[in-house]
């Protein structure tokens, strides 16, 4: 009795504290590392101009990784998110003229729909993941190619452009789009059942469905989650690119992964949360920054995040219980 | 034992072949059908030519991670090789002179062995694995090249004319796609390769060194792809695209699912990924000689992607899809 007591007070040596919480203290680490040898190197980092271009960057990009976070949670893989992405900010862009703000449901309904489409092909037709997404990637990037023909087009509606880059309180609006969305996801995913039942799909499928959830209706939501998040960062990129083409988003699925998986969400899925890729983002899109006032092009920084995505991966993979992987 | 009909014989066998390979349908479907459309533009021998072409370069990249998609893995760093292996030529040409084309296959052959230990060793799913190193590839390709895409001369002798009308290309082809049919049909690691793709913890449990299997299996997808791109990287002219295209990625995984290899494992292999390959280029060859825009063409890639993936699918049980 007295043994179990004095075991059940003993504090944790902190060795062992720190191994326990690597996945969350590895990141806060890494991005006050990061951001403190940026802001040595140019100090211009952390001053008021150096911060909203920051915050330009990242607020959209944050957007689209909260929704892929839900996916890599629940141990899959979304690759249509920057296409979806680009076509929600493609049909913005084509028919904002025609139907002013109306645009934005229409974006976020076709988005949706895609969502869906992911969702039934991987849970019902039993797709890896992977394999659907690629395949309904490459369909949606013809689609933004056929409907944009592959010209540049310019919005030329300011209540539009005004969603995201009206100043409040110092900061453009889409700041505040981007952190309120990432709170909402987080309460998602910690206080309600959705986001508990996901975790539990991640953590361990077969457990989940013996415990009576019904795995393919959450797998089709998260999915529609996911390219919701995606088209409404689609919506919000283009409000604040003010036009683009089809070439738009190129090469941002590495870093939107990398972002993802720096966080320390892994790959096995289970564990990690939106909140943990608020990090991940923090230290991407400042990575990003930083390599570009060094003067390093965009093919140094794909290794880098190339680079970051398998390191991040192979770290946080949780691999006791695995038999094996695919 | 009566003798059979010769009779019922031959159709007997056309039925069974068209069994296992339901593809030929569609490929003769695809045939007829552009023939009929566009006899003066489809059945030209410069067409027939271009077909061969595109079916070499797609043969090549596709029959190494054909033999990863057997074990239920996806192997995506094809064209990484290729275009990391081009540029080490034209960057390493004046130190090794004309020894440097070797690069690709070594490198070939370090991609496929590091993939599989990470792979294997670290138990990462290996499409983000290899997508990963896919796009570290590219990077490096655009920061080695400049951001300009380099010629190399000197190569000319890969794919000098050897029989008039066929490319040389696709002489070449011919005793890879041989090689790795014998080695996926006709030895043990293809047998293992099988049974892993099939029933993985079945094969653990029968005393497969699984682990050394993947690692292997990767290995020689590595080497093949960088067999492949040294002859793909004269064929196109002794030069490497600097920016990575998704659609050169894409097509070889259709042709990989068009031949009716199973994405997760156990039957497939190179030898169906002949058909599949054939069937699509003569798709993209009739698209791109018809009326439809050709915008249209990635859209109509991408459904039969979908639509092959979902048909080869069909049947899988079980919550364990990821």
């Amino acid at each position: 009795m007295k043994r179990s007591e004095k075991i059940m007070v003993r504090r944790p040596l902190p060795s062992e504290w720190l191994r326990k919480n690597i996945s969350t203290i590895g990141p806060v680490v890494a991005a006050i590392v990061i951001i403190g040898i940026f802001q040595m190197i140019n100090p211009v980092f952390l001053k008021y101009q150096g911060i909203i271009t920051l915050v330009y960057a990242m607020s959209y990009f944050l957007i689209a990784a909260c929704g892929l976070t839900f996916v890599i949670m629940m141990g899959s893989f979304d690759f249509s998110v920057v296409s979806i992405l680009k076509l929600s900010a493609l049909i913005c862009v084509l028919y904002v003229d025609r139907l002013g703000l109306l645009v934005i449901p229409l974006a976020l309904l076709v988005s949706v729909g895609f969502g869906f489409i992911n969702g039934i092909l991987f849970a019902k037709l039993k797709v890896p993941s992977f394999m659907a997404t690629l395949g309904v990637s490459i369909v949606v990037e013809g689609i933004g190619l056929y409907l944009s023909k592959g010209f540049l087009h310019i919005v030329t509606n300011e209540t539009f452009k005004a969603l995201t880059v009206t100043f409040i309180a110092g900061l453009p609006s889409i700041f505040y789009w981007a952190i309120g969305i990432c709170l909402i996801c987080t309460l998602i995913a910690i206080i309600t059942p959705f986001g508990r039942r996901v975790y539990a799909i991640g953590g361990n499928p077969i457990g989940a469905v013996l415990s009576g959830i019904n795995l393919d209706k959450y797998r089709i939501y998260v999915f529609i989650l996911c390219s919701f998040l995606a088209g409404l960062a689609g919506v919000l990129y283009m409000s604040q690119l003010g036009g683009g083409s089809v070439e738009l988003g190129a090469d941002m699925s590495i870093p939107l992964f990398a972002s993802v998986v720096a966080g320390g969400t892994a790959l096995s899925g289970g564990v990690g949360g939106p909140h943990r890729t608020l990090l991940g983002v923090i230290i991407i899109t400042w990575i990003q920054a930083g390599m570009l006032m060094l003067g390093y092009d965009r093919g140094m920084q794909m290794v880098v995040f190339g680079a970051i995505a398998v390191v991040m991966g192979i770290a946080t993979i949780d691999r006791r219980g695995v038999k094996f992987v695919k | 034992m009566k003798t059979p009909d010769r009779k019922k014989l031959i159709p007997s066998i056309i039925i069974q072949t068209i069994k296992i390979y339901p593809v030929i349908l569609i490929l003769i479907a695809f045939v007829v059908i552009f023939s009929s459309l566009y006899p003066e533009k489809f059945l030209t021998s410069l067409n027939l030519t271009t077909i061969l072409r595109q079916f070499v370069t797609l043969m090549l990249f596709a029959v190494g991670p054909s033999i990863v998609v057997v074990t239920g893995s996806l192997d995506l760093s094809y064209v990484g090789i290729w275009m990391l292996g081009g540029i080490l030529v034209w960057f390493l040409k004046p130190i090794l002179g004309m020894y440097s084309i070797l690069v690709i296959p070594v490198l070939g052959l370090a991609t496929g062995f590091l993939n599989g230990i990470i792979h294997a060793k670290a138990k990462m799913p290996s499409f983000i694995l290899t997508l990963s190193l896919l796009v570290i590839y590219s990077g490096l390709t655009a920061t080695i090249a400049g951001g300009i895409p380099r010629t190399v001369k000197g190569y000319d002798f890969i794919t000098a004319d050897f029989i008039h009308g066929i490319p040389t290309a696709f002489l070449w082809t011919i005793p890879i796609i041989i090689v790795a049919i014998y080695i996926m049909k006709r030895t043990r690691i293809g047998i293992y390769l099988y049974s892993i793709g099939s029933n993985e913890e079945g094969a653990r449990l029968a005393g497969i060194n699984v682990d050394k299997y993947k690692i292997l299996a990767f290995t020689i997808s590595g080497l093949f792809s960088g067999i492949g791109s040294v002859i793909i990287f004269q064929h196109q002219g002794g030069s490497v695209p600097v920016v990575l295209n998704l659609n050169t990625v894409v097509y070889p995984l259709v042709a990989i699912v068009l031949g009716g290899t199973l994405l997760v494992g156990g039957s497939g292999g190179p030898h169906r990924t002949i058909l599949g390959a054939l069937t699509f280029t003569v798709l993209i060859r009739g698209l791109i000689i018809s009326f439809l825009d050709p915008t249209m063409i990635q859209l109509i890639v991408g459904l039969l992607l979908i639509v092959s993936i979902v048909v080869g699918s069909r049947g899988v049980k079980g919550v364990t899809v990821t």
